[in-house]
């Protein structure tokens, strides 16, 4: 029985998206189709004094009057709410915010008629970045600029640090990134008569159609969220946007459909944002370098709203809770704050939490054994958490369901030949040559379920996926799940699932977009949940579908279910294999010829997983780099992983996602900064600013091993795809610093911060893993 | 002829076209609009990302930073006139085998870069190909099995003539 | 992103542009290869009332070899420039300089003298232009001159040509044979616009004391920049590692780069130096001492 789990298939979309024949939400056309284009906040505060439009359809937040603003729910304590108007109201808390938007036949006319519409702002005082929102008699940006504040204690961590040997503290300060897919986001809405229709690029379907049904006033049943083809997501488009509500808005309006589609300069100054954080973190150890306390502080620039349906806190707790890490720590204190400023909203960004908590973690233990003078594989042998310890409930709470911290560490050590590696660095040293290596290792939170989020305070998010499979009358297969793609091949990997639990070729699966009248209610495609959320709410479908099937294939075989076994495209019985039917004949037998009322029509199953609160994967990365002491570059020569992420449904795919990652990831290290002025202005508004990686970028060559230790959620996966994300940025950061002999404590790692830390590691001798930087 | 509105004859795929169309709009969203062939995709609309690539006469260039009426008298070419799901391009073939796209949105501009650069470089360095690469944004892929596939696409579009 | 109206005109002889440049002045703006003026109009942060594309007009796109110089069209595509023969033959700086210009898809469409008349701070013609000494031409309705480099960038994207001018042609003296030469840049990324970039031409005596050198920089101010206090230091002075790292710290002196997002002033003046001084090396490695070949 050929098996197509775990075979690097060619995906079943590429046919379409290599053609050109990709249906992206800028490419859906409809009768009578008009353009939207929004009038912006030019000011990063200020209050709206009046709007003067010239004659056109041009609209503000008088009138949206009964449309609900974004205001997520979190329960527990420490959370202030935030709602935003999807208009702004009276006020304006970051440059890009919609203050208006207006219509038009063509992109081009809503253009010229948005810039005739003259506002009238009086500038506020702006609230710049987070010093500036903490300080006494600063601006209030809602009732107090703190939105979430978190503190833990786990064990006695103040004891701990009083008694140390030995105390490490680093400072680290992650830079304010973004997402920027290829494609920006996009919404066309229409309504028919009776339904409004929302075909929108988002990562959560279901929660867009509730939310935008609240929003607007309208029962779920009468709201139709469609999700197009999307050019790339990675957390940015899981958010419920102002601009979706208000072209949905403008759709129930106006009785035409609407099109909006975001441009470049939107994407990288009004779509959610991402890190920003300052992390103070402290290691209390011994002089054999065991890890005995961690206290941290992680104060996250979140921007002027909480994003829906995550909230502000997300980002800087999430940093809080994976702080740990795959280091067996006993005792921890955490303190989280998130705060607000007169920056567009921070939500979810590939990696969320962890590579932050990742960066500060692995640079604060590197610094450990710049310390103690040992070697920094060594230091993190020694305090990796076994593999003979599991499930291990960590200083934060979290409970790691497996793991293989330790063989992960030794298997990328192996495949860098780290011995030869640290002699060649000692060679080019001498020739004058700065190489360095970084290690990150790393444990990832993948397919959050519903307990997770509650325990969270999350709730919006349900945290359950679901599928339903349904057998045609011709053999064929359709499958709809609640989870949408962004390129991550889910109409082949669902499709590789289902071939297996039905015997059937992956080409005769079809795994449908998702349309929330025809797939079932989910949360969405965010933090790896697919492979273990989806993949087990569609292994459950699929079981279900199976079992019919047999029952059905007995029926007409005249056995007992029991007795029928499968072979690829037949179902036979058990030791008598001329007594068989197809699969084809199961089904149509299911529809049309019944076998004389024992077995009932139809071959669908639908099935809802909510998966265990967490799935972790782990994985280990080693980055080798090349500094140009005078120049500042930094080259990245080798890139090494080695991963598990349990069984694995299609390798090709999950070396996509591996390179992926790794590329946002040293993006963020080197390159990356949505930067913002002392005014409040956005300095990096296009892509000559935003600098994402080009092929250059990427070292030659990453070689990757690939640890599959199965998990105990259905079929063994776990979450994948975020890793590269997750771990590149401590890597590279960590291969710098020893490069340059001095603590890189600041993303990005830009010529010129290379160029001071030159300066400093030059200086020899001084000791500074206790400096605040 | 106006300065504002024109009707242009636009030649795209072998077959011409009379569009009438604003002086300012672009050749991508002449393409896309106009002639309905969306696979043309708007990255950044400043030159930058590559996703808008076509072939102007053969060459490659960004046709966000053309206007429509500037294509007339020209050939472009799109990536509709490669293959089909039923008969893929070599070089589509090749990015299919060694999954040289994710989310698609900028594949169809570095197709067309590909179609022009294993013209002129039927046997490529890995250097030149990422000399050519460089001129695309992608944000799902990191690149490397790109590499892979434009390496596998030169070999078979060697084999099989371009 | 889309562009704001105009008034677009696509003539076919020069003399129609030329028109339109007189009647239209400052409020017209010429499209050459586009690939820097349609992101400004896609912005909407240039706002011209018309547009004049010389992309219809023939004749304007030539590259030969004239008594010294390479002549080039202003309309030569950046890529046809970087690959023709003359300019391997007897202009090789150009093309090394041209290959750190975007990417090729760029230069399949930008031409020579588009990218000279935007004079964009950080574009690498401007300065490499300087550091030959070449000149463009300029022609109006009613006639015609010759603009040296020194005469012709002003401040950031100005040049002195006049509203009514257009640039037409960009030519480039070849330095006396045995010239050796360089251009080095260094950007966040491949094919960005420069941090800092230098132009240098290295001119070695028989016994192999320098003769001549030049310096020019790019991304260091408004407009490129000779190092003319460290060209002069290098006047007959002998080649050696020292010295050329002590001709780039002079020259890096007498700069005020600016500071933005991607580099603070300071620390582009210490980039500049070592981009010189490696530029110097490598110059001096290509020069034939005595203009020998």
């Amino acid at each position: 029985m050929s098996q197509v789990v775990g075979r690097p298939i060619p995906r079943v979309e590429d046919l379409r998206l290599l053609t050109g024949r990709g249906r992206y939400v800028a490419d859906l056309r409809l009768g009578g189709m008009q353009q939207v284009a929004f009038v912006r906040s030019p000011y990063p505060h200020a209050r709206i004094r009046s709007i003067r439009a010239p004659d056109g359809r041009v609209y503000r937040a008088a009138d949206l009057q009964d449309v609900r603003p974004i205001a997520p729910r979190w329960e527990g304590e420490g959370f202030l709410p935030t709602a935003q108007p999807p208009l702004a109201e009276g006020v304006v808390r970051y440059v890009g915010e919609p203050v208006a938007v207006v219509v038009a036949p063509t992109r081009y006319a809503a253009e010229d008629l948005a810039e005739q519409v003259r506002v009238d702002y009086e500038p506020l005082p702006p609230v710049p970045d987070v010093d500036a929102a903490l300080s006494p008699g600063a601006p209030r940006l809602h009732s107090d600029n703190v939105l979430y504040r978190r503190s833990h204690v786990h064990g006695d961590p103040d004891g701990v640090f009083r008694r140390a040997e030995v105390v490490v503290r680093t400072v680290i300060r992650s830079s304010r990134c973004t997402a920027a897919p290829l494609e920006g986001r996009g919404v066309v809405a229409w309504h028919d008569g009776s339904t409004l229709w929302v075909w929108t690029n988002t990562q959560t379907p279901s929660l867009i159609r509730s939310a935008l049904a609240l929003s607007l006033g309208l029962p779920e049943c009468a709201v139709r969220v469609v999700v197009p083809d999307t050019g790339g997501g990675f957390g940015q488009k899981m958010h419920l946007y102002p601009e979706e509500i208000v072209v949905s808005w403008l759709a129930l309006r106006l009785g035409v459909p609407v099109q909006w589609v975001e441009d470049r300069r939107e994407n990288l100054t009004a779509s959610a944002q991402a890190r920003e954080e300052r992390v103070e973190v402290e290691l209390a150890a011994g002089t054999d370098g065991r890890l005995l306390g961690l206290r941290a502080r992680i104060v996250g620039d979140v921007g002027a709203y909480h994003v829906y349906p995550t909230t502000a806190a997300l980002e800087p707790l999430g940093v809080a809770q994976i702080l740990p890490g795959p280091y067996d720590i006993p005792h921890y204190a955490y303190e989280v704050l998130a705060v607000a400023t007169n920056k567009p909203p921070t939500g979810a960004y590939r990696g969320v939490g962890m590579t932050v908590g990742v960066l500060a973690m692995e640079r604060a233990v590197d610094l450990l054994a710049t310390r103690l003078r040992l070697d920094p594989v060594e230091v993190r042998r020694r305090n990796l958490v076994s593999e003979g310890r599991f499930p291990y409930t960590s200083a934060s709470g979290l409970v790691y369901d497996g793991g293989s911290f330790r063989e992960a560490l030794e298997q990328v050590c192996a495949l860098a030949d780290y011995e030869h590696l640290r002699k060649e660095q000692e060679e080019a040293r001498r020739r004058g040559k700065l190489l360095g290596i970084g290690l990150a290792c790393y444990v990832e939170y993948t397919g959050l379920g519903s307990t997770t989020f509650r325990r969270r305070g999350m709730t919006e998010v349900p945290g359950h996926e679901g599928a339903c499979v349904r057998v045609e009358p011709d053999g064929t297969v359709r499958v709809h799940v609640s989870f949408s793609h962004q390129g991550q091949g889910h109409e082949t990997t669902l499709a590789q699932l289902v071939a297996d639990m039905l015997h059937q070729p992956v080409e005769r699966i079809r795994v449908e977009r998702v349309d929330t009248a025809a797939s079932p209610h989910g949360s969405g495609t965010f933090a790896s949940r697919s492979s273990v959320a989806g993949a087990g709410a569609v292994l459950a479908a699929a079981g279900r579908v199976r079992e019919r099937a047999q029952a059905i294939a007995a029926a007409l075989l005249e056995a007992a279910p029991e007795d029928v076994v499968w072979e690829e495209g037949r179902l036979f019985v058990r030791g008598a294999p001329h007594r068989s039917v197809t699969f084809e004949a199961v089904a149509a037998a299911a529809y049309r010829i019944l076998p004389g009322g024992s077995v009932s029509p139809g071959l669908e199953a639908v099935a809802y997983f909510d998966p265990p609160p967490a799935t972790f994967s782990n994985a280990a990365h080693l980055a080798v780099v090349e500094v140009d002491a005078r120049t500042g570059s930094v080259r990245i020569l080798g890139y090494f992983v080695a991963e598990d992420c349990g069984r694995i449904i299609n390798p090709l795919i999950v070396r996509g996602q591996l390179y992926g990652g790794i590329a946002q990831g040293i993006g963020e290290a080197l390159l990356e900064h949505a930067a913002y002025d002392d005014h409040g202005q956005p300095l990096a508004t296009t892509f000559m600013d935003y600098l994402i990686p080009t092929v250059w970028e990427m070292p030659e060559d990453v070689r990757v091993v690939h640890l599959q230790h199965p998990s105990d959620r259905p079929g063994g996966f776990k979450g994948m795809a975020e890793g590269g994300a997750i771990a590149a940025p401590a890597a590279v950061a960590n291969a710098v610093a020893d490069a340059v002999r001095a603590p890189v404590t600041r993303l990005p790692i830009t010529p010129e911060l290379v160029l001071e830390l030159v300066c400093r590691g030059s200086r020899d001798g001084v000791d500074r893993t206790a400096d605040p930087a | 002829m106006t300065t504002r509105l024109r009707t242009i004859r636009l030649t795209v795929n072998g077959s011409t076209h009379e569009i009438t169309v604003e002086t300012r709009k672009t050749l991508a969203d002449a393409l896309r609009e106009d002639l309905g062939l969306t696979g043309t995709h708007l990255g950044c609309e400043h030159g930058v990302c590559g996703a808008c690539t076509v072939l102007l006469d053969g060459r490659p260039v960004r046709s966000c930073l053309l206007f429509a009426a500037q294509a007339e008298g020209h050939e472009v070419t799109t990536v509709e006139a490669l293959g089909t799901p039923d008969r893929l391009h070599p070089i589509q073939q090749a990015f299919w085998e060694h999954h040289g796209l994710q989310c698609g949105f900028c594949t169809p501009g570095i197709l067309m870069s590909t179609v022009w650069f294993l013209q002129h470089h039927p046997h490529p360095t890995r250097d030149e190909i990422r000399e050519m690469l460089a001129g695309h944004l992608c944000r799902c892929t990191g690149y490397l099995q790109i590499v892979e596939a434009i390496e596998a696409a030169a070999r078979s579009v060697g084999r099989k003539g371009p | 992103m889309k562009p704001p109206v105009f008034d677009y005109y696509d003539p076919e002889t020069l003399d129609e542009a030329l028109d339109l440049m007189d009647r239209y002045g400052p409020e017209a703006k010429v499209l050459a290869g586009g690939q820097s003026l349609v992101p400004l109009l896609n912005l909407r942060l240039a706002r011209p009332a018309a547009l004049v594309d010389l992309n219809r007009i023939p004749g304007m796109d030539g590259i030969h070899l004239e008594d010294g110089w390479i002549r080039i069209g202003a309309m030569a595509r950046q890529w046809d420039a970087e690959h023709a023969p003359e300019v391997a033959r007897h202009l090789p700086i150009l093309a090394e300089a041209l290959r750190f210009v975007g990417h090729p898809q760029i230069r399949m469409r930008g031409t020579v003298g588009g990218s000279i008349a935007h004079a964009d701070p950080a574009a690498e013609l401007p300065a490499l232009l300087l550091c030959l000494e070449g000149e463009v031409v300029a022609r109006r309705r009613d006639g015609m001159r010759v603009i040296p480099a020194k005469e012709l960038f002003v401040t950031y994207l100005t040049t002195s040509l006049e509203p009514d001018e257009i640039l037409t042609e960009v030519r480039w003296p070849i330095p006396p044979p045995g010239t050796g030469w360089a251009f080095v840049e260094l950007a966040r990324r491949h094919g960005d616009y420069a941090l800092v970039g230098v132009a240098v031409l290295v001119r070695l005596n028989a016994d192999g004391s320098v003769a001549e050198a030049r310096i020019a920089f790019t991304g260091c101010g408004p407009v490129p920049v000779r190092a003319e206090e460290a060209e002069r230091a290098l006047r007959g002075a002998r080649p050696s590692g020292q010295l050329w790292e002590e001709a780039a710290q002079v020259a890096a002196c007498s700069l005020e780069p600016p500071s933005d997002l991607h580099a603070s002033g300071a620390a582009r003046k210490h980039l500049a130096a070592v981009l010189t001084a490696r530029a110097l090396m490598k110059a001096a490695e290509r020069a034939n001492p005595g203009g020998k070949r």
